[in-house]
Parts: structure tokens; C-alpha cells; sequence
């Protein structure tokens, strides 16, 4: 049996995230002007105090414009070791209320709470003992917006902060966001809202009231809808906890430039297997496979190719890899740099169309590979034409890797 | 030169030619058609260096020649014509076309930029089938063909002709369709056919009736309907020994009614479609074939019907355009499928009852092969 709840969404959000970090770290910080970003002529702020909002600067502002307004301003360079840390702390603590917790970037989250109001009670108290426990926890200030919707939630964490909380109650919507300002739709940028206004759309309501139609010539038909909907209270997106990853890569930099076709060859090779042993680790399969090459000049290309069906197998990858990288048509190009990586990703193991391929063993191979890598932590199974890439000292160069495959990584 | 042909026919002649050959113009003498005029006849020729189509009929012919006008104008023109007598004069450069009361000019390109087209030797072996029978099997086998241009050998269909039968392959490497056809000659050979090509020559043979010449060489085929032919260069490279794919034996058997798992197959694939990667999974068991099929954002389906199973009940899933191809290609009423594993591939033949077999001999000669999607 469930409890209905009408006003199950939170939105979670760190105050000021970067500064207030560094103020935590810093006591010499406390209290004063602070942004966290670059300091150099081109540098921009990434986070800003509250001290120092109180001078007009905010986040995306150009770092010497923001020195500018407040001459005694402090400005931190960014750790973001340090902040992605405490960010899982911080998800952390959202997750021991609901596994239903949708991180939006490093300091915020949205947050289904519906399947908790009968161990913790309603939405309101949730918010207020997370506050609670992220403070204890991390020493850092939050606020949360409770709604029936993500729009409202959002909405809500914005006005309650600094470190506060607000609820709107569903049937209280639709009259509290008439009044309000376009720009506080969400999908509304700068330039959405410019348009707007230029129709003469200031209110929420009046974007409610407005015809669909005429909402779609004005910003697009999908913004249009979208605005439409949210002016009217209807927001039915649901949180997702899983973000799926939407693409596998791995790319490496060369202590020298190469000019010889073998020896990348190899480096493709291994970039190939590395993006392969990831995909099945991950239990996906993309059907979409990408070449970066970057050459002495700096000058970068990406070419990619998309296969009828997703595939995880390192030696299709190596095939579309070596296709691609043979259709640029480099005569001893001297490379930096080389990508390869795969997008267009499906779960793996939900389904897969096996192919009647003779060649698919391969599979199998590439498995049992992969479980060797894990047993032996690194040291594992792998094409022969890798055994002789001097700057990868995790394979193991024994009889059995040369009965896997033949000596150059294609059919035995 | 100076002709005069009936208008129908000149119609026909000129469409067919540049229908055939299609519109993948590289050069530009290849995007027009060769008309050559001598002894009688016209003759119209288009091709893309990889097929070559070319249709001749008779005409009055007051000064033989040649000319290359664009194709798909001319086709074009020839649609709208009235009925009338055709009339074409002129010199390569500026040709002249009249029919009833209008009258075209028309600028021709050099005709010496055609290439010329690759002809069937005299002596080359050659076998007649059955248009329809022929245009049949095409129907059967090219579907499974690659359209992955990645993997040439896979978007051809493999011909093979050996004791006076032909077999006919495809695959893209996730399916695999066969079929056998008995033909009127004792030759022996074998060519890897674009598929492309080869549902061409299917089409012409289909409006051409009859039947139909095959001629095989190293390199090219060609397919002779009448007074039109259709050449096309072969695919290099080989294609799969398929022999060795087709599994042995089964575990499990069962008979269906095409018509019913197709309808219900369709039906329950709606919540697949879209969704490339979303199976539809086939139960057997207890004298019944339950399908069913689920996808997350849109729902579930599900559907049974009665089936003649022989062998253990089983679970397999199969993507449901191609198992769709399959069934559609086994042309029966009733088919049957065989099974190993939920991870092997499964066939599917025509099952001849007796009552329908109205006298023929036919036996296994279609196999469509089909590997399984592995869900968790």
C-alpha cells in the first residue's frame, strides 16, 4: 500500500558549492568576498560567494570584471578533486533517503521521495533532516524546493536560498507561478526570454493563456510546447536515478609524436580493447564507433562510422578503427594523439541480435579475456601485436597469448 | 540520323533503360541514354559501370546514327507525349524530337564519352529459367542480403549453378536465406551478385514473362528477357562457406500457420518497432506459441496461438523485422521451425503438406536461417 504524495519531487541544491568549500577548508575565507575560478586575464568565476554576490558577481562573469566590483575580492583556483569527493558524500547522504536520486551536475540533485514519506515522513520534514545531515556530514549549507513537479522543485530551491526550503502545494501552482517572471521557466535562456518579451509575454500566466501555435512560431515547436506545459503546471517528467552513459572512449597522448603506420596500428589496437573491455564491463554495446587522430600541428580530425547492430566486441571495434583511421589516407602523417571511442549505446545484455558470423568466437575470446584481466588485476589476455608495446606493462606474454591470436591481431 | 518509332514503345524503351540503371550518377555521360540506331531497330543503353541495362525495338530508320541524350529529361518527355508517331533527327549535338504537334531540341552530349558496355561472350555458358519462378527466388533471398556497403561480399547474393539446379545465398551475417531451383541447363558456374542488381533483373523479368536467359561469366552476369538485357558486374571477394552454417540437426520442432504467427507477430512487434534493439520472444510449449515483446517507455504485448510442437518447450527471441522476412519469404501456408538453444540459430522451411502439394515434387528448397537475440 502507498501513501499519495502530492508533492514528491525535491530539488536539492548546494549553496554557493565551490566557495562554500573553500570557505569550509580556509577559515580565513569565512566571511569574506570569494570566487573560486581562473585569475588570469581570461579567467572566468565559477562559483561566487555570497559575500561576494552582494557585489553583483555572479558565476560566468569574467574574472576581472568581477575584481573590478569588489576590489577586496579573494579569488581560490578551482580543486575539483576535492569537490567531486564531496559530492558523493553529499549524493550520499541523498541516497540513504531514496534511491531515486537524479544528480543534475556536481551539486544538485533531484529527488524522488514518495517511497519515503512512511519511514521519514512527509516531503517537508525529508528536506529538513537532509539539510540537517549534509551539514553534519560535509559542514556545507543546502537548500531544497519540495513540489509536485521537477519544474517547481527547481523553481522553489532558487527562491529558498540562501540555505532554506520551500514547498508549493500542488493545487497552489497553477495562482502561486502566474505572476512570476518568464524567465523563470525552465528551458527559458537569455534569448527565449528576449523573445518573449518581445511578443509581450512578461507572466507565467500570460505564456499559459497563449495559444501553442503561436508559442511554437515565436521560440520553436518543441520549446514552445514544452514552455507551454510548464506555464500551465504540467510537468510529468520523472527522476531518473541511472543517467546511462552515453558514449565509451579512451584516448592517449604520445610522449613522442609517431610517424609509423605499425606501431599505431598498435596504439589503435589497445585503444580499441581498452574501449571494448569497458563497454562489456558496463554490460553495453554501442553501435556507433569514433576515430580521433591529432597530429604534430595540433590539427584534429574525428571521423566515425555506424554499424548495423551494437557490437561490444573489441575486434569489430578494431575493424571500424582501422577502416576509419585507412580512410583518411595519411602518407606518414606524425600524430600526437589518438581516440577511439563508441556512442549510440544499448544495454548489452538486454538484447542482443547474435551474429552468425564464423568468426564468433571472438567472442568468447574477448570474455574470458576479460575475466582473466579482473581475477589478475590488470594482468591479462591480449592480442599478440600488443605484447611488444613497450609502454604497457600489464600483459603477459606467454605461449598462451600467442594461441589466442595470430601475430599481428587478426584471424589465427 | 533520322528515325521514327511507335510512341509506346519508344516510351517504354527509354523508361526502362534509366529505371533499370537508377540515378547514382558519378560521370556525367552516365546519367544519359544511348540511342543507337541500325538495321532496323533502336537500341537504348544506360548504365553505372556496375549495371548495364539495354532494350532494342523495331523502327523506321531513314538515316542510321547514334546519339546520348540525358536520360531522366528525355524519360520525362517521353510520359507526357501524346499518341503519336515519334521522330527523332538531328545531329549528336542537337537533337531534334517531334511527336504530333510539339517539337523538342534537345542538346546531346558526346557520344564518344559513353563507355562501352560490357557484352555477354557468344560462347558463354547459359541456363533458362522461369521468369516468374526466377523473380521468386530473388524475392526469397535478397532481403537477407547486407545493405552494409562496409562488407561488400555480404550485399551480394551468391549464384550457384551445378547439376541442373541453381542455389541462390544471402546473408548479412545476422540471417541467412537459401533457396534451390531446378534449371533448364547443364551448367556449371557460380557469381556473386550485387543484390541490388540482381531485384532489378527480378523486376524486369517479373514485366517481361516467359522466361529468361542467364548467362554466366568471369565477372559479370547478364540476364536476358527478349529484346532486353541486364548486365552487371559481379562482387570480388568470397562469400561465406554457408554450407557449413546450417546446423545439423534440432532438439525441438514446431509447425505453424504462417499467415497467424505473422498477423500476431506484426501485432505484438508494434511495442518492438522503433526500437531496433528490442526482440520479440517466442515460448513453445504445451501446443502453443506465446509471443510476447516489452519496451520501457512505450509498454508490453503478448499473443498465443496453437502450434504442432514436437521436442522440448523453449524460449527463443529474434528481432522481429527479421523473423517478419523470414516467414514472408517461406511462402507456405503452414512452416515449420526448427530449434536447437535460445542461443543457436533457428530454422524455418516451407512445411508441404500433401493436400497442397498439388502434384509437384518440391522439397526443403528454401531455408531461411535466423540467429536469436540473446536477452537477460
Amino acid at each position: 500500500m502507498r501513501i499519495e504524495v502530492a508533492e514528491p519531487i525535491l530539488h536539492a541544491d548546494m549553496d554557493a558549492f565551490y566557495a562554500s568549500v573553500e570557505q569550509r577548508d580556509d577559515p580565513a575565507l569565512r566571511g569574506r568576498p570569494v570566487i573560486v575560478g581562473g585569475a588570469g586575464s581570461r579567467g572566468v568565476v565559477a562559483a561566487a560567494s555570497y559575500e561576494a554576490r552582494r557585489f553583483g558577481i555572479h558565476s560566468a562573469m569574467p574574472s576581472v570584471r568581477a575584481r573590478r566590483l569588489c576590489p577586496d575580492l579573494v579569488v581560490v583556483p578551482p580543486r575539483f578533486d576535492v569537490y567531486r569527493e564531496v559530492s558523493s558524500q553529499v549524493m550520499g547522504v541523498f541516497r540513504s533517503f531514496t534511491p531515486l536520486v537524479e544528480p543534475l551536475s556536481l551539486d544538485e540533485a533531484f529527488l524522488d521521495v514518495r517511497g519515503a514519506v512512511r519511514l521519514f515522513g512527509p516531503p517537508l520534514d525529508i528536506a529538513g533532516r537532509i539539510r540537517a545531515r549534509v551539514r553534519d556530514e560535509t559542514g556545507l549549507p543546502c537548500s531544497i524546493g519540495v513540489g509536485p513537479s521537477k519544474f517547481i522543485a527547481k523553481l522553489l530551491s532558487g527562491k529558498a536560498k540562501p540555505d532554506g526550503v520551500r514547498l508549493l502545494r500542488a493545487d497552489e501552482v497553477a495562482a502561486t507561478i502566474r505572476p512570476l517572471p518568464v524567465s523563470d521557466l525552465w528551458g527559458a535562456g537569455p534569448r527565449t526570454v528576449e523573445r518573449l518579451t518581445d511578443y509581450g509575454f512578461r507572466t507565467i500566466g500570460q505564456v499559459a493563456d497563449a495559444d501553442r501555435r503561436t508559442l511554437a512560431r515565436i521560440v520553436g515547436e518543441a520549446l514552445g510546447g514544452q514552455l507551454h506545459r510548464l506555464a500551465n503546471g504540467v510537468d510529468d517528467r520523472s527522476v531518473t536515478p541511472h543517467e546511462p552513459a552515453k558514449s565509451v572512449s579512451a584516448e592517449e597522448t604520445f610522449a613522442d609524436d609517431i610517424d609509423d603506420p605499425d606501431e599505431l596500428d598498435r596504439h589503435l589496437l589497445r585503444l580499441a580493447e581498452k574501449v571494448g573491455r569497458r563497454l562489456r564491463a558496463s554490460g553495453h554495446a554501442g553501435r556507433t564507433v569514433h576515430l580521433k587522430v591529432r597530429f604534430a600541428s595540433f590539427e584534429t580530425v574525428t571521423r566515425s562510422a555506424t554499424l548495423a547492430q551494437p557490437t561490444d566486441r573489441t575486434h569489430d571495434l578494431i575493424d571500424v578503427a582501422r577502416d576509419l583511421y585507412a580512410g583518411l589516407r595519411l602518407e606518414r602523417a606524425r600524430v600526437r594523439l589518438l581516440g577511439v571511442g563508441v556512442s549510440n549505446l544499448t544495454e548489452g545484455e538486454a538484447a542482443r541480435q547474435l551474429a552468425l558470423d564464423v568468426d564468433q568466437r571472438w567472442e568468447d575470446v574477448e570474455r574470458v579475456a576479460d575475466r582473466v584481466a579482473e581475477r589478475f588485476d590488470g594482468v591479462g589476455v591480449s592480442y599478440a601485436a600488443l605484447l611488444d608495446v613497450a609502454e604497457d606493462p600489464g600483459w603477459y606474454s606467454g605461449d598462451d597469448v600467442r594461441r589466442l591470436a595470430g601475430e599481428d591481431g587478426r584471424e589465427p | 540520323m533520322k528515325l521514327r518509332a511507335e510512341r509506346a514503345e519508344f516510351a517504354e524503351a527509354v523508361s526502362w533503360a534509366t529505371r533499370t540503371v537508377g540515378a547514382r550518377v558519378t560521370l556525367p555521360a552516365l546519367s544519359g541514354v544511348l540511342i543507337d540506331a541500325a538495321d532496323g531497330r533502336m537500341t537504348c543503353r544506360a548504365t553505372d559501370l556496375e549495371v548495364a541495362a539495354e532494350v532494342s525495338i523495331p523502327v523506321q530508320i531513314d538515316e542510321p546514327g547514334k546519339v546520348l541524350l540525358p536520360g531522366r529529361l528525355l524519360s520525362q518527355l517521353v510520359a507526357r507525349f501524346p499518341d503519336a508517331p515519334v521522330e527523332l533527327s538531328g545531329d549528336a549535338d542537337r537533337v531534334e524530337i517531334r511527336c504530333g504537334r510539339a517539337t523538342f531540341h534537345v542538346r546531346g552530349m558526346p557520344v564518344g564519352d559513353f563507355p562501352a558496355l560490357p557484352e555477354p561472350a557468344e560462347d558463354a555458358a547459359q541456363g533458362i529459367v522461369k521468369a516468374d519462378a526466377f523473380s521468386r527466388l530473388v524475392a526469397q533471398v535478397a532481403r537477407a542480403a547486407s545493405s552494409d556497403e562496409a562488407r561488400p561480399v555480404l550485399t551480394g547474393v551468391k549464384l550457384e549453378a551445378t547439376g541442373g539446379r541453381i542455389v541462390a545465398a544471402a546473408t548479412d551475417s545476422y540471417r541467412l536465406a537459401v533457396r534451390e531451383l531446378a534449371w533448364d541447363a547443364d551448367v556449371e558456374g557460380e557469381a556473386l551478385v550485387p543484390a541490388r542488381a540482381l531485384q532489378e533483373a527480378a523486376k524486369a523479368s517479373s514485366e517481361a514473362g516467359g522466361s529468361i536467359t542467364l548467362v554466366l561469366e568471369a565477372g559479370q552476369v547478364s540476364f536476358l528477357f527478349g529484346d532486353r538485357r541486364l548486365t552487371t558486374r559481379l562482387i570480388e571477394g568470397s562469400f561465406p562457406n554457408y554450407s557449413q552454417l546450417l546446423p545439423e540437426g534440432f532438439e525441438t520442432s514446431v509447425i505453424v500457420e504462417r499467415a497467424a504467427l505473422v498477423e500476431a507477430l506484426q501485432r505484438v512487434a508494434v511495442v518492438a518497432m522503433g526500437q531496433a534493439n528490442t526482440p520479440v520472444t517466442l515460448s513453445f510449449e504445451d501446443g502453443s506459441v506465446d509471443l510476447s515483446a516489452g519496451n520501457q517507455e512505450i509498454g508490453d504485448a503478448a499473443e498465443a496461438l496453437p502450434a504442432e510442437i514436437d521436442g522440448d518447450g523453449m524460449a527463443i527471441a529474434f528481432n522481429p523485422a527479421f523473423l517478419l522476412a523470414g516467414l514472408e519469404a517461406t511462402g507456405t501456408d503452414r512452416i515449420r521451425i526448427e530449434l536447437r538453444d535460445a542461443l543457436k540459430p533457428a530454422v524455418l522451411k516451407p512445411q508441404h503438406d500433401p493436400s497442397e502439394d498439388g502434384g509437384t515434387t518440391s522439397t526443403d528448397d528454401f531455408t531461411y536461417l535466423l540467429m536469436p537475440m540473446r536477452v537477460s
